[in-house]
């Protein structure tokens, strides 16, 4: 479809609804999370502590399940070739004597023990971290767009992008660990990239409001696009490559980051072009009304 | 052209891709042609180490004269009187009765003077008070106790795994407690402390003979390790068995006597094959000890009958090493002590390796403070190895995508190629300044290249279709004035980007400093280097038709 129609076709107001409820939705997700975990999204075993071990499938999963029976096994899966055990906290004398139990039965054991005082310190961390993140990119769009109702407005959009990402992360089951932590700090660093282009096109070019938004909507979904089809084979190569190979496995440090990456992107789109410009055309329509009469 | 190749931006750019390909070029090594790109644990193999040393530091207030009088009463189970003379460090301690003449001595007080005073004794303990409380405190805790200056105030740095409370439970029998304030008691321990650890653990990898050993220290109180090649049960192995040295002597069946501590060891060599083809840890005594050494042997009957009797050696109770007196040197001890001995390990296959291990528990007894594993961690190396061809599979795929999608967006190869060749030129840059400078490249980088090849492209799209305008460049001025609008908006969004991205610096103990280093490189490289150049060159060839 033309995006020009596309863009002209609605009213405003009624198009900025849709993102803004799928963020309340998405904050709701989040609350539901927060109110029976404590945490707005699922901590993973490096917020906890615990211990993630990954061997390569060579038995069925009662069998490796007995085999750790004296471990306190959380979780067993299935990742492609390999399982991915997840064990609660333990004291460093069972975690030496689990290395040593997993070292002599599997090849190519992946093994990482995350003690409590590590996964303290880093949720600590990310509690202070990921705001502050979020902060110096406020203050740079200040700093650049110095308009108030523009600024926030692509403040909010980011902050939709992170919120959204997150709610999703609840719905998969997506953990947060170090990588998805990076991802979604990445995503703040992104998420205003198509909107800083909006911005800029509307305010700074001469034309009519819509005819800009259309063309800079052409740009962004170009943009957004390249970007999403490098991090979607990032993606299809961490998660499913063993199809092709058996002797390939899952990076689960690179599908977090990617998974978080796609579900911000996707969210972006969303919050750039329905709400952001729709926004800007309605409080640029506004204000060109007050100033000057119609032609 | 000239108009192309005078201009600055394309020579720096082609200058620096030159500079990347030299950096990345293989050049030839002991083991064949070596790229001099690092890759982290998890590409390479090998596995990691979280330590936290376990101490604290604190500001104490407590009553030397209480200390003693308690300990004194404790040992004797009567009540004492302690006076302190003021003129000196010198305290007395006066009891009813005799005493026994080992008591100061096990008191901790070694110098302390016994002098019998008619029914009573008077003990005089020649000590500052801050050595009372030092010695209390190592007594209570069982853990070494050192003194410490911090901005003025002298404080105690106690490395044992304490808090506050338990200090101040310790403290509270002698009306003692911490200094109320919040920096009255401080985790962790001193830089020195920290630094002597490192160095003992450093020492203790490197004659391991282990490759590329990585030790790092992070805000005073965490050490973490990296082993390249090494399985992470050996590793904790190594590190996680700090511990008091003991050799122990059989006596009957299971039962074994203390013979001599780790401290009368004076000296051990590298471990040596043996004639026969044994491997062996030679080590020497103090004079004391091979006295002590002599008697026991002699004592329990290890001379005559040596297979009844083995000799072992603990670490924290935990038996290292055990065999029987070699024949010539039972018939040797019968007659005089023997200062020099060696631990046989055998000659099995593993010998080698056994024998290093004891050498370093022989010679490193322990590490000046007790640390706790928080966190560790092992890729083995074929799994790395596994894990990068399918990295480097993702970010091949990925500039392939790239170059898929903008295909379809603008149908053009004229844009389409040196796009895509923008894109790889960057990551071409990148991986060089990684190279140049060392940085490893583990799985997180490497997402992050990938990333930045994604956001990269992005760039090159708003270049494009800010200068082109339906389908055509303009020139001269109006063309100049869409470039720089377009790089408003790219500098703008880099700028986003790096910022958001800086608090990776601190998080997980730099887990993720790779990650963002490498994004932050890869988006000043693109914005100073690589866009600068596209904009020029692909208003260039859109011109040229």
């Amino acid at each position: 479809m033309d995006p020009e129609l596309l863009i002209s076709k609605y009213e405003p107001k009624k198009m900025v609804a849709i993102p803004l409820v799928v963020l309340a939705l998405a904050l709701i997700i989040l609350g539901i999370t927060y109110q029976s975990t404590g945490s707005p999204i699922d901590l993973g075993v490096e917020f906890t502590g615990g211990t993630i071990v990954t061997v390569p499938i060579i038995e069925t999963e009662d069998q490796i399940a007995a085999k750790l029976a004296d471990y306190p096994v959380m979780q067993i899966r299935d990742v492609g070739n390999r399982y991915m055990v997840q064990m609660d906290v333990m004291d460093s004398d069972d975690a030496r004597s689990l290395t040593s139990l997993i070292e002599s039965q599997y090849k190519d054991a992946e093994v990482r023990y995350l003690g409590p005082v590590y996964s303290k310190r880093l949720q600590e961390q990310a509690r202070t971290y990921i705001p502050m993140s979020f902060l110096f990119m406020a203050i740079v769009v200040f700093g650049l767009f110095r308009k108030p109702i523009v600024s926030l407005l692509i403040i909010l959009s980011a902050f939709s992008d992170i919120v959204i990402a997150a709610a999703c992360m609840n719905l998969t089951g997506v953990q947060l660990s170090l990588g998805t932590v990076a991802a979604l700090l990445m995503l703040i660093g992104y998420s205003v990239d198509s909107n800083i282009l909006l911005n800029n096109r509307v305010l700074k070019r001469k034309g009519k409001v819509d005819e800009k938004v259309a063309g800079a909507l052409r740009t962004g979904i170009a943009m957004t696009s390249t970007t999403l089809s490098a991090i979607l084979v990032l993606f299809i190569v961490a998660t499913f490559s063993y199809l092709v190979s058996d002797t390939f496995s899952r990076i689960n440090i690179l599908f977090d980051i990617s998974i978080v990456l796609i579900f911000g992107l996707v969210a972006d789109v969303m919050n750039t072009w329905v709400m952001n410009a729709n926004a800007l055309r309605w409080y640029l329509g506004r204000s060109n009304k007050s100033r000057r009469p119609r032609r | 052209m000239s108009e192309l190749t005078k201009d600055p931006r394309i020579l720096i750019y082609f200058v620096a891709i030159a500079a990347a390909l030299v950096i990345l070029a293989p050049l030839p090594s002991d083991d064949g042609l070596q790229s001099r790109l690092k890759y982290g644990l998890d590409l390479e193999g090998g596995s990691w180490l979280q330590l936290k040393l376990l101490g604290a530091i604190a500001e104490i207030e407590a009553d030397p004269v209480q200390i003693i009088e308690k300990q004194f009463e404790d040992a004797l189970g009567g009540s004492v009187d302690v006076e302190r003379r003021q003129d000196a460090d010198r305290f007395w301690v006066t009891v009813d009765g005799r005493v026994p003449k080992d008591l100061t001595e096990d008191l901790g007080y070694p110098q302390a003077k016994i002098t019998p005073r008619g029914n009573v004794t008077r003990i005089t303990i020649t000590d500052i008070p801050i050595a009372v409380i030092v010695n209390y405190l190592q007594s209570s805790l069982d853990a070494d106790v050192k003194t410490v200056r911090v901005e003025e105030r002298l404080m105690y740095e106690i490395r044992a795994d304490v808090t506050r409370e338990s200090l101040n439970e310790i403290l509270a029998p002698v009306g003692g407690r911490v200094a109320p304030a919040k920096e009255g008691f401080i985790e962790g321990v001193t830089e020195e402390t920290v630094d002597e650890t490192k160095e003992v653990l450093d020492r203790k990898l490197n004659r391991l003979g282990l490759k590329d050993i990585k030790v790092r220290v992070v805000d005073n109180s965490f050490i973490l390790i990296d082993l390249a090649g090494v399985d992470v049960a050996t590793a904790q192995e190594i590190v996680g068995k700090p511990g008091v040295f003991e050799i122990r002597i059989q006596t009957t069946g299971n039962e074994t006597v203390h013979v001599l501590y780790g401290s009368e060891i004076v000296n051990v060599e590298l471990p040596s094959g043996q004639q026969g083809g044994g491997w062996g840890v030679p080590f020497s005594l103090s004079e004391e000890g091979a006295l002590i050494f002599q008697e026991a042997a002699m004592e329990t009957g290890a001379t005559r009958n040596r297979e009844a009797h083995y000799i072992s050696m603990h670490l924290d109770e935990e038996e290292i090493f055990s065999a029987p007196l070699a024949q010539d040197l039972a018939a040797s001890l019968e007659v005089a002590p023997l200062r020099n001995m060696v631990a046989q390990v055998g000659g099995e296959e593993a010998a080698s390796r056994k024998a290093h291990e004891l050498y370093i528990h022989l010679r490193e007894g322990a590490l000046p403070v007790n640390v706790e594993i928080i966190g560790s961690g092992q890729v083995t190396a074929s799994l790395g190895e596994q894990f990068k061809k399918q990295v480097f599979a993702a970010g091949f795929l990925a500039i392939l995508a790239v170059g898929f999608v903008i295909f379809f967006r603008y149908r053009e190869p004229k844009i389409v190629l040196p796009m895509v060749g923008t894109s790889f030129s960057e990551v071409l840059m990148m991986l060089g300044v990684a190279a140049l400078l060392g940085w490893q490249l583990n799985l997180a980088s490497i997402a992050g290249i990938i990333a930045v090849i994604g956001t990269g492209v992005d760039h090159l799209v708003i270049i494009t279709d800010e200068v082109l305008y339906e389908g055509r460049v303009p020139s001269g001025k109006v063309y100049l004035a869409r470039l720089s609008s377009a790089f408003g908006i790219i500098m703008a969004a880099a700028l986003t980007t790096i910022v958001a991205m800086l608090p990776l610096f601190g998080m997980g103990f730099g887990t993720f400093k790779s990650f963002a280093l490498i994004t932050i490189t890869g988006v000043l490289i693109g914005v100073f280097i690589a866009r600068p150049a596209y904009g020029r060159i692909i208003g260039y060839i859109m011109r040229s038709e």
